[in-house]
């Protein structure tokens, strides 16, 4: 109260707009996101039943009919592209947090950083002419691969900083207890920095799972069950792109249904990180 | 510690093993027993090919048809990549795209579709608006730029049209339907044809125009933005119950786009070609100024004759009286029966 008396009141008057104006914009933020998930859900909720989640997408004017092939896909696209960026995306934190020093390190976390810029059509185009075009034949390989490099900044950057985040105390006790640098590294670093890892691994998985632009022109879709990568694929994103264009309005509400879908996929993911994250806090 | 952070993580790591094996495991199993054709391009015609392909492979065990509506240009690009076992666009392919195909490629008519000039006013017009040629033309141009315009006020006299400027509805993205829309306009005006000319895009010359992306995206403008107008094929207009205007022909009578005033249109010439298809402002009576065909594209000498074969016969099939049913209960109209004999005889030059 004291020192509120002895501002002037232009000052106060400033200070209690900012608040208000940064309040204002907080809850702008927070209200979009809440309209956007609630209209969504309102869209999306009569859509979603057991046939919607399992069967196949029918053609306009059969009843029912679902993403089922959608879904599957997703899941088996997005597994390939994390199996191919872990090893990558570790081992190269692992390098820039516990070996690399000077310029050539400077140099991969100045690329990984360009290429989390990389717009993802780009990407897309880029697996298409590397994984589709010498092959003369769309797979959902190729939709891994293109995932893979998006998932792959994220990776490195997360894994680098988790595995800073392990005092260097550990693993000097590791190699005073006579361990190898690298059983030091494999046996109590890695793990140590784990957690942070698999969060690092949930958020990347959440940055893919909605993107359709790379996959265009990779997984290119499919009507049918189709389980082997080397061929074309359904993929929900696709799914709900090709049905929104459509003019039918059995297919805008299958739209509204996937969305729904993926946007609690992608929340479930991010909830997990946070959970994994918030866990690993409080116990170091 | 560490022993508390591993059994931390230890459901996360095993749920992403357990979904590694389990995605490993259905890699390994072997493809479907039925080959599978893919076709990309043309989005208009993916309702009709979904559905079309959805009866086939029910009657032919051994095929299944996966065809993506990427677009007109998209299909012809990756026909030309031979990453697709047949392209479809809404326009045939041009010299330079048939050059560049590195091959003989046989054109196919595979439907017919109307284009309706939907518009959004906040009055009712009676028997819906009635637009001539010409004030079509004039819209576009920006040169009508009022809904109360003497123009159109003497067309519809008893609509009480308000005092409202006309938005343009165009598409934003390459595509076969403004590639028809262009046409008609420039068959129609001098001036249109010679400032701006028909292409798959264009560059418009009003002021108060706005892009949608697809079919679906000029019908949303077009629902959006009161005094809005657009063009769309029909399927859109009748599923989005959009007002769709009232058109003057060549012939003086004024039509609404339905399956029979297209199907009058495309009466007019019997003998489509990939050079000469366009059947827009035809001066037979009964005849709807906008409307074509879309095309699918194969190699005539294909590589693997065993493929090409079974797309010939999906074709062959899609282009006949079955399928064309299935394409009239979507909103597309019925293949005439001399342009069914046109595809029939454009896919048996296919060597197999």
């Amino acid at each position: 109260m004291i020192a509120d008396s002895r501002l002037a009141p232009r000052r106060r008057l400033g200070g209690t707009a900012g608040i208000l104006l940064t309040g204002f914009c907080s809850a702008l933020a927070a209200g979009l996101l809440i309209v956007i998930l609630g209209y969504v859900a309102i869209q999306g909720w009569g859509a979603i039943n057991p046939a919607f989640v399992t069967q196949l997408p029918h053609p306009v004017g059969v009843p029912d009919g679902g993403v089922g092939n959608g879904i599957v896909g997703t899941i088996i696209i997005v597994a390939i592209a994390a199996v191919i960026a872990v090893p990558i995306g570790v081992l190269t934190g692992l390098y820039l947090a516990v070996y690399g020093r000077g310029l050539s390190a400077e140099l991969i976390r100045f690329l990984a950083e360009v290429l989390s810029g990389v717009p993802s059509i780009a990407i897309g185009l880029f697996a298409y002419t590397i994984c589709v075009k010498p092959f003369a034949h769309f797979s959902a390989f190729s939709a891994s691969f293109a995932f893979a490099v998006l998932m792959l900044p994220l990776m490195i950057r997360t894994s680098e900083e988790a595995i800073r985040g392990v005092p260097t105390s550990i693993r000097e006790g590791a190699l005073a207890l006579g361990l190898p640098d690298y059983g030091g590294v494999v046996h109590v670093v890695l793990p140590a920095a784990r957690p942070l890892i698999v969060t690092g691994l949930l958020l990347a998985i959440a940055r893919v799972t909605g993107e359709t632009a790379p996959l265009l022109f990779t997984a290119f879709g499919s009507q049918f069950w189709e389980l082997n990568p080397a061929n074309p694929m359904a993929v929900l994103a696709l799914q709900i792109f090709t049905y929104a264009i459509s003019p039918y309005d059995d297919w805008h509400r299958q739209a509204w249904g996937g969305a729904l879908l993926l946007i609690l996929a992608v929340l479930v993911l991010n909830v997990g990180a946070r959970l994994a994250l918030g866990r690993h806090g409080k116990k170091s | 510690m560490l022993a508390m952070r591993t059994r931390i993580n230890r459901p996360a790591a095993a749920t992403l093993v357990a979904g590694l094996v389990v995605s490993a495991g259905l890699a390994a199993l072997p493809a479907l027993a039925a080959t599978q054709l893919t076709g990309a391009g043309s989005s208009f015609v993916y309702p009709f090919f979904s559905k079309a392909f959805y009866v086939y492979s029910q009657a032919h065990a051994d095929v299944t048809v996966n065809y993506q509506s990427i677009g007109s240009g998209g299909g012809i690009q990756q026909f030309t990549a031979k990453t697709v076992d047949f392209g479809a666009s809404d326009v045939p392919m041009n010299s330079d795209e048939l050059k560049r195909a590195g091959g003989a490629v046989v054109q196919v008519p595979v439907a017919l579709g109307g284009i309706a000039v939907t518009y959004n006013l906040p009055v009712t017009v009676p028997g819906g608006l009635k637009l001539t040629r010409e004030a079509i033309v004039d819209i576009y141009l920006g040169k009508i730029s009022r809904w109360n315009d003497p123009a159109l006020e003497k067309l519809n006299p008893r609509a009480g049209l308000p005092n409202l400027p006309i938005v343009s509805v165009h598409r934003s993205d390459g595509s076969g339907t403004t590639y028809i829309f262009t046409d008609f306009l420039s068959s129609v005006s001098k001036e249109w044809k010679d400032k701006v000319g028909t292409g798959k895009s264009v560059q418009w010359p009003g002021s108060n125009t706005v892009g949608g992306k697809g079919n679906e995206g000029v019908a949303g403008q077009v629902r959006q933005t009161t005094g809005g107008i657009g063009y769309v094929e029909l399927a859109y207009a009748m599923e989005n119950k959009l007002s769709t205007a009232q058109l003057e022909n060549k012939a003086g009578k004024w039509v609404f786009c339905t399956a029979s005033t297209v199907h009058a249109a495309a009466s007019t010439k019997p003998n489509v070609s990939a050079t000469d298809f366009s059947i827009v402002d035809r001066s037979e009576a009964n005849a709807y100024p906008i409307s074509g065909y879309t095309w699918a594209f194969v190699y005539e000498n294909p590589t693997d004759k065993a493929r090409a074969k079974l797309v010939r016969d999906v074709l062959t099939w899609v282009t006949g009286n079955d399928a064309q049913k299935i394409a009239a209960s979507l909103n597309y109209v019925a293949l005439p029966e001399t342009v069914q004999d046109t595809a029939k005889k454009a896919l048996a030059e296919v060597k197999v």
